[in-house]
């Protein structure tokens, strides 16, 4: 037994020293960057970044930058960053959503030792406000050409703002779609003609059971919940933003839609595809409504999958008082307790990340999203984009609810499972939702931007 | 003939439980060799139909789980060995001498088995914060020095231990560091393989602790470098699989090493009770 | 009193005084200190993000036991522990007696086997259990040829998380009492041979009584350590369908380490230490009032 004991020490020892020699050695390498002068042009419109400089008199720097996801993505523009300035390393960590909230705040609590640059979600706000440096950026100039930036700006500061829109669309398999010999006439507009698609698309086997979905929105149903309430003529928040109407008309009636689909189409299952995320990539469910970030997962994941995308259908063919919500996706922060090195290196960072059109058409492009620059919203690249293609035409007809804190997707999501496995009344289920998402808004002092839209009226 | 059909019927149903105890096990080491698009088919087939090795190829690739499973065994050792120690000699003295407080000290010991994790762990958390242990190895050590649990079974298998046999030591003339560490110490073989078996598990299977912690992704532990690889390739069943089997594995080699001392070293402790 | 033992040697005092002292001060910092932070934390509005630490008196408590999802958790929790432990101690001790019993045999083999879910790590075992319960293509549905979306069914949620805890648990159990029936003196069993008692009597009225202390360190060792089970809900249902596996002690991480209400999170690690002392006395009362 001793020795089994030694040497499973002595192997653990060899494990943990082999571990600290390939710490020391990252921490060790740096390059010294001397040239000021690197030739390059001077990028951005109002916001502008002369890359011929010294970051941190070129002495070595390495900063940290905390993803949840899209690693690549980011990758490529850290790997943009460092071309420039050799000695800048950008180490990316990245942290799966489920918990990235978790972890980010506790790492932040390390003062320097935490990222430097972390990427935001503004549902997470009021958690990390405490921790974010504003940019050293013109306010107005980053206005110009970021126009969302407006709604972020605090005490004349802005601590984080939006890089790209998103919103939520319908993916079709086009397999599938085929399959059932649709094509792209068939492409519907209103819910009437969706559940007739829908319906053409799901299978069963000669027991009944169903063995492909039509549509799927397991695990998504708050995402498509919150929004659809616009459709019936009802916002999310009272006129004075602070209270939700999650137990409204306009609410209730978009939930028995989405039941219905179930349970009176049965164009879907609650039991078949626990995830339509998933289910999608398995070629299991035909149709599901996700954000544009789905985009980039189909990338990498399923690359060969071919699909399609159409705008969320509408109660009639006139056009609803707004089609659905959208939300910024959020620029990185950075930590106001970095070393001032770290500081320095972040927001010259980030100056660079702004003004560069190549970062931003790459971000959009790949990352399912609408450009928040205004000088590409009309770009050559993105023009084709399945978001920009899909529901350019109407995003004026979108709405802004505002940085809507966690609570009411946690909270909504609790109330559809409660109304389709638990059996709950819709009334019962979404009132207990409302109550407690007040208590968190009042709490979290939100106040809602429903009021920006241009067509709101009550 | 009855004791026969007895005989068999007790075995019929043993076999039938083992069986059950080992069906997930099996499922998840041969799926592991299963691709993906096998795994997720809705016809299912309990061996692989094409068996590959590219889950754990890819593993690797993708996530460094070999370190994770290094720094795993490092820190579990790390805690076995000290809670063996601090749990022996806690033991010893709580179980062979007499003195004032004594009871209070083990009421207090054993009242660290009943507090659960949720109440110690908020303030645990803002002391390691506040004393920049974050991300630190100290972090998961410090907290697991000594063991409620190893205490109560130690203390249990010293008093097992004649006292003429300490007795006759003292009267050679040694003293009690040198009786505990030569004499004691070597004599509680079994206790100290059930409490390396449960104390091993315990950290090679804590999850919150390690994961509210440590930051550096080379720096964290198998536990949870299994729910970052979930929360990253939620889709990759047979990676799961994989991974799963992986962390399975050394836990049960362990096991099987100490089995024999281990069912001992748990009857003289705590079934005394 | 002042018989017994000549006079302690110094080597005797100085062992007892540093290990003592040493385990004292452990004590205080892990114990002591923060059951006294929680105690005075329960009593604020605590955020440690933003260094939030306002009094508010007993507003936690109050929040707490008028908030649905708080008894939602404690009912789970209950029911949680008393099934697994039920069935932890049913399973351990059948299955126990029938390997101990004189007529099996590969007995090192299914000690070995029963007791392999025990020591496999919970986190990596919940995902395993968390895929055969898939309703498309999990085992657990295909041997039974059952239709059960068993992690979504509210039905069956809590069951199938019961279930996996008791797969993994039972072992645990078979080995203690095992040991306890190893340690059994024989000559009781060859009286009762004597006065002609069945197998069945012979177990219930002279085996199940000297295993008593094994019964009670399994019954409370459990209840322990199932009030303050999070994994499996953290891993397979994360509180759902609804609120319906929400446990006590997920609660207690989800609004300490997800919302960061310290405080409120506080209030219910305390209520869950009451109920687990609750828990504990009661069952020592219990095997006390079986003795007379």
């Amino acid at each position: 037994m001793k020795k089994m004991l030694t040497l499973c020490l002595t192997a653990a020892m060899i494990f943990s020293l082999a571990g600290c020699s390939q710490q020391n050695n990252r921490e060790t390498a740096g390059i010294t960057d001397t040239q000021e002068d690197k030739g390059l042009d001077v990028m951005g419109n109002h916001v502008t970044y002369d890359p011929n400089h010294l970051v941190n008199n070129g002495n070595p720097v390495s900063i940290d930058w905390w993803i949840w996801s899209s690693e690549e993505l980011f990758q490529n523009i850290a790997d943009a960053y460092e071309e420039i300035h050799p000695n800048v390393t950008i180490n990316l960590i990245n942290n799966p959503w489920d918990g990235y909230f978790t972890k980010l705040p506790l790492s932040l609590q390390k003062g320097a030792d935490g990222p430097t640059l972390f990427n935001i979600h503004n549902s997470y706000e009021n958690l990390l406000m405490n921790y974010i440096e504003p940019y050293e950026i013109d306010t107005q100039q980053l206005i110009a050409d970021y126009p969302s930036a407006a709604s972020h700006l605090k005490d004349g500061k802005i601590y984080y703002t939006d890089y790209g829109l998103s919103t939520g669309m319908v993916y079709y398999n086009k397999r599938l779609w085929e399959q059932a010999k649709l094509t792209d006439q068939d492409i519907p507009v209103t819910w009437k003609e969706f559940i007739e698609i829908a319906e053409k698309l799901t299978v069963f086997d000669k027991n009944g059971a169903m063995t492909q979905a039509g549509f799927n929105y397991n695990n998504q149903f708050q995402a498509i919940a919150l929004g659809l309430n616009y459709q019936f003529g009802e916002n999310l928040f009272t006129e004075d933003g602070k209270v939700s109407q999650t137990a409204g008309k306009g609410m209730t009636q978009a939930v028995s839609l989405l039941t219905d689909l179930y349970e009176s189409y049965h164009v879907g299952d609650k039991d078949f595809g626990t995830d339509c995320e998933q289910s999608f990539f398995q070629e299991q469910s035909a149709m599901v409504f996700v954000w544009g970030f789905f985009v980039d997962k189909l990338k990498t994941n399923y690359p060969d999958l071919e699909y399609g995308t159409f705008e969320i259908p509408t109660p009639d063919r006139k056009t609803p008082y707004a089609y659905y919500r959208y939300n910024g996706e959020s620029t990185p922060g950075i930590n106001k307790n970095a070393s001032s090195e770290q500081k320095e290196t972040a927001q010259d960072f980030m100056r660079f990340f702004f003004a560069n059109d190549e970062i931003q058409i790459m971000l959009s492009r790949d990352g399912g999203l609408i450009p928040a620059k205004s000088a590409l919203m009309d770009s050559e690249e993105l023009r084709d984009t399945p978001l920009v293609r899909t529901v350019g035409p109407h995003i004026d007809r979108y709405i802004w609810p505002g940085s809507m804190p966690s609570t009411l997707e946690n909270n909504i999501k609790i109330a559809g499972e409660d109304i389709l496995y638990n059996g709950k009344s819709m009334e019962k289920a979404l009132k207990n939702a409302a109550k407690i998402i007040d208590v968190d808004l009042a709490n979290a002092d939100f106040t809602a931007s429903e009021s920006l839209y241009e067509f709101y009226h009550q | 003939m009855k004791q026969r059909v007895l005989k068999i019927t007790l075995f019929v149903i043993l076999c039938l439980a083992g069986a059950a105890t080992v069906l997930p096990f099996l499922w998840m080491l041969l799926s592991s060799f299963k691709t993906n698009a096998e795994i997720e088919a809705l016809e299912q087939s309990f061996l692989p139909r094409h068996p590959t090795l590219e889950n754990y190829i890819n593993l690797q690739n993708n996530f460094d789980f070999l370190r994770y499973f290094a720094n795993s065994i490092l820190i579990a050792l790390v805690v076995t060995i000290l809670v063996i120690y601090t749990s022996c000699i806690c033991g010893y003295v709580l179980g062979k001498y007499k003195f004032k407080g004594k009871n209070l000290i083990f009421g207090v010991v054993m009242m660290t088995m009943m507090v659960p994790w949720s109440v110690t762990i908020i303030p645990r958390y803002t002391m390691f914060v506040k004393a920049g242990l974050l991300d630190s190895y100290l972090s998961l050590i410090l907290p697991f020095m000594f063991s409620g649990f190893g205490i109560f079974m130690m203390k249990q298998n010293m008093e097992n231990v004649p006292n003429e046999l300490l007795e006759a030591a003292r009267l050679d003339g040694a003293n009690e560091f040198q009786i505990f560490h030569k004499l004691v110490f070597p004599l509680c073989k079994n206790g100290i393989s059930a409490i390396a078996i449960f104390q091993f598990l315990w950290v090679w299977e804590d999850y919150l602790w390690p994961y509210l912690m440590m930051d550096s992704e080379q720096k964290q532990l198998l536990a949870v470098g299994l729910t970052q690889f979930n929360g990253r390739y939620a889709t990759d069943y047979g990676g799961l699989f994989a991974a799963t089997t992986i962390s399975i594995l050394p836990v049960i080699i362990v096991y099987v090493i100490f089995q024999k001392r281990f069912i001992a070293g748990v009857a003289a402790g705590a079934v005394k009770g | 009193m002042f018989k017994r033992r000549p006079l302690q040697s110094k080597s005797e005092i100085w062992m007892r005084n540093i290990v003592m002292s040493i385990l004292v001060i452990y004590m205080v910092i892990f114990l002591i200190v923060p059951v006294v932070m929680v105690l005075m934390g329960s009593l604020h509005q605590w955020n440690p993000l933003n260094g939030t630490y306002k009094w508010i008196g007993i507003e936690n408590y109050t929040r707490m036991f008028s908030y649905p999802t708080f008894w939602q958790s404690m009912f789970n929790t209950v029911i949680f522990c008393i099934f697994v432990v039920f069935f932890r101690v049913i399973l351990g001790l059948g299955i126990a007696y029938a390997v101990n019993s004189k007529m099996t045999r590969f007995k090192t083999f299914f000690r070995t086997v029963f007791y392999m879910p025990t020591v496999t790590p919970l986190v990596a075992v919940a995902y395993v259990w968390k895929i055969m319960y898939n309703p498309q293509f999990g085992l657990i549905d295909k041997i039974f040829g059952l239709d059960i979306n068993w992690l979504y069914d509210s039905a069956f949620a809590l069951p199938a998380l019961m279930l996996m805890t008791v797969w993994k648990d039972f072992g645990y159990a078979v080995i203690l009492f095992l040991s306890g029936l190893l340690s059994l003196p024989s000559d009781c069993y060859e009286s009762a041979s004597i006065d002609g008692a069945n197998a069945w009597q012979t177990f219930r009225h002279i085996t199940l009584p000297l295993l008593k202390p094994t019964m009670l360190f399994v019954v409370v060792t459990s209840i322990i350590s199932y009030l303050q089970a999070y994994v499996p809900v953290l891993v397979m249902t994360k509180g759902g369908p609804g609120t319906s596996t929400y446990l006590s002690s997920y609660l207690v991480f989800d609004q300490a380490f997800k919302q960061y209400n310290f405080g409120y999170a506080s209030a219910i690690s305390l209520f869950i230490l009451v109920l687990t002392a609750i828990f504990t006395v009661i069952s020592f009362k219990a095997a006390g009032s079986k003795e007379n």
